[in-house]
């Protein structure tokens, strides 16, 4: 991009987040997730976060969106026109980020490592070119604050599986907009799983813009204490026989709050869309809570949509019939737990990454069950 | 082994069980008959110890020890086990992974070492062959997508596994055609043995040709109400119960 081209599209976000200011409760996407009480006095800030990518497996290209002359592999996707307050914040009110290419055709066998680290907004692009694949494990690092604006773009037939583990991270303000946009055929599978902070919200917009593109999101997550943890997610059919489906499954103890709100909009025209979304929670204490809101806008005639939500205690009955065949209470908990969660983490097919979530969800349940 | 004396036992503050008394000895089958509503069930899961089965009179002893004091796992640790009328279904958790941990936790409960998965495996299927549970069950979820049939093997199998001291089936023919019927007898009746105490729980006699009892109890409105050989169960199947329930009234 031109320094012009940057600037003209960092002046537009700028004007996006001094319109709307810091989200808050009393606005509806927010409303369970008070960005602007969570941050108090301190506000958005002006600093620049850092990335690190950990192995840069040989195929996939690198930059350094703080450096000038980008290529045109960058300029042609970074930073498209949003009118999300914290999207338009994550380039408003930083210097840099990432971006990475996977070049038409190819497959890349080694699973990419990128972190966000430190306080402030960063922004991360990543682009799959025509038919290539890869496997990316996004790490989340602690931090006061931090805002991610990350976008991901398949080509055709690319295919790409994203798996983010985002660990309890305390007193910390995490909040992050994933914005994807997938060419015919492509295939994106993203898992979410996520054990809290003060506030942590993981935004993904998915925008499915040719014919057979395929989204399958997923996530777990695992609350003890105050811990609070919001997946929001707008999948878009824009056009026809594209499919996607969701399936989110939250444990909350203590006064933990867990949150999912799913949005799916299928297009005028884009006929012979399939999705489904389901969401379930499971209350461990008196004072958790559960809020799950799935939804359809549909503009189109010949679709075939499903969702639901579930919020519910263990069940007494499987817990007697473990316990009575000598399995202790506190560990027949643990195992209903997992299995409650089973289904959505079987959704990763990196058997590594699976294994990984699954480790992390384990010593997680030790604490909550 | 079993010495239950004048139990009363309330759910949800409903009096259900009303003064039974019931005493099994090592190596002994007893049978338990009685029509629907007359407190079977609720005998088999306060013996459990099932939440919510309130003792509000008597006393349960089993090997000399008050049973009711004990959690659940504790006494599946001290060698009881019930056979489930309707065996739960646990998506999420495979059969094999059940079996493990089940036996683990009551070997470790016992201050006996853990067997390792290879080994467990090895004991399982040896015991699994007999009672015509496969390979493919034992993968699947808890029950998940079984048949009548399969449940009732799989609670079998558990038995068999398991070796407890005081075995329970409650209603273990409910469901079951007379081929499952029969699969299920002979498992059972492999594990009688001169150390063991069975308590069998059913409505029809007709599991009673199977699994020959040493004696007979009849239950009806909370109590025992008469008490015979194997032979009792044939007169109840030709008179039905209200005769005997009637004459005891």
């Amino acid at each position: 991009m031109t320094l012009a081209l940057n600037l003209d599209r960092k002046a537009a976000a700028a004007a996006v987040v001094h319109s709307h200011g810091v989200p808050h409760r009393r606005i509806e996407e927010w409303k369970y997730s008070d960005l602007k009480s969570a941050l108090g006095d301190q506000g958005l800030g002006a600093v620049t976060a850092e990335w690190l990518v950990g192995n840069l497996p040989s195929g996939v290209e690198m930059f350094d969106l703080a450096w000038p002359n980008p290529p045109a592999w960058v300029m042609n996707h970074f930073a498209r026109p949003t009118q999300n307050v914290m999207r338009a914040a994550s380039l408003a009110l930083s210097a840099g980020g990432v971006a990475l290419r996977v070049p038409a055709g190819a497959q890349i066998a080694d699973v990419l490592k990128l972190d966000f680290n430190g306080p402030g907004h960063v922004r991360g692009l990543l682009v799959l070119e025509e038919g290539a694949s890869l496997t990316l494990a996004e790490g989340v690092g602690v931090a006061d604050f931090r805002n991610v604006g990350f976008e991901i773009v398949l080509g055709e037939g690319a295919a790409l599986e994203h798996v983010r583990i985002s660990p309890e991270a305390g007193d910390a303000v995490l909040v992050e907009e994933v914005l994807l946009h997938l060419a015919a055929r492509a295939h994106y599978r993203g898992h979410f799983a996520g054990f809290g902070s003060k506030l942590s919200r993981m935004e993904l917009e998915v925008s499915l813009e040719g014919e057979g593109a395929q989204a399958h999101l997923s996530g777990v997550s695992v609350l003890d204490g105050k811990r609070h943890s919001d997946v929001t997610t707008h999948v878009i059919h824009r056009v026809v026989n594209t499919n996607s489906t969701q399936l989110f499954k939250h444990v909350a103890g203590g006064s933990a709050r867990a949150v999912y709100q799913g949005k799916v909009t299928v297009a005028k025209g884009a006929d012979g869309s399939d999705s489904s979304q389901t969401a379930k929670a499971l209350l461990l204490g008196e004072a958790a809570e559960a809020d799950l809101k799935p939804e359809l806008e549909i503009f189109a005639d010949d679709v075939k949509c499903a969702h639901g939500a579930a919020v519910g205690d263990l069940d007494a009955e499987s817990l007697f019939y473990l316990r009575a065949r000598g399995i202790p209470e506190s560990q027949a908990r643990g195992l209903l737990l997992q299995a409650f969660l089973e289904d959505a983490v079987a959704e990763i097919v990196h058997t590594d990454q699976r294994e990984l979530v699954r480790t992390e969800l384990l010593t997680a349940l030790k604490a909550v069950a | 082994m079993l010495e239950i004396k004048n139990l009363h036992v309330a759910v949800d503050g409903k009096e259900i069980l009303k003064g039974l008394n019931l005493s099994i000895g090592a190596g002994e089958v007893h049978a338990i008959m009685g029509p629907n509503g007359s407190g079977k069930s609720t005998l088999s899961y306060v013996l459990a110890g099932r939440a919510g089965y309130d003792i509000t009179q008597g006393s349960i002893a089993y090997n000399g020890e008050d049973l009711a004091a004990l959690a659940p796992e504790e006494r599946a640790a001290k060698g009881v086990f019930l056979a489930m009328q309707y065996p739960v279904e646990i998506p999420g958790v495979t059969t094999m992974t059940f079996l493990k941990t089940a036996l683990n936790s009551q070997r470790r409960a016992r201050g006996e070492s853990d067997i390792d998965a290879v080994g467990v495996l090895k004991l399982v299927r040896a015991k699994a062959k007999t009672l015509n549970v496969s390979e493919e069950m034992l993968k699947r979820a808890l029950n998940v997508g079984f048949s009548g049939g399969e449940k009732k093997r799989l609670e079998i199998l558990q038995m068999a596994i398991f070796e407890p001291k005081l075995a329970i089936l409650d209603e273990t023919d409910s469901g079951l055609d007379i081929d499952a019927l029969r699969l299920v007898a002979e498992g059972v009746n492999a594990l009688r043995d001169p150390s063991r105490a069975m308590l069998v729980i059913t409505h029809y006699q007709r599991l009673l040709d199977y699994i020959v009892p040493d004696r007979i109890h009849v239950l009806a409105k909370g109590r025992i109400v008469a008490e015979g050989g194997k032979e009792l169960a044939l007169e109840l199947e030709a008179k039905g119960y209200e005769h005997i329930v009637g004459q005891a009234a």
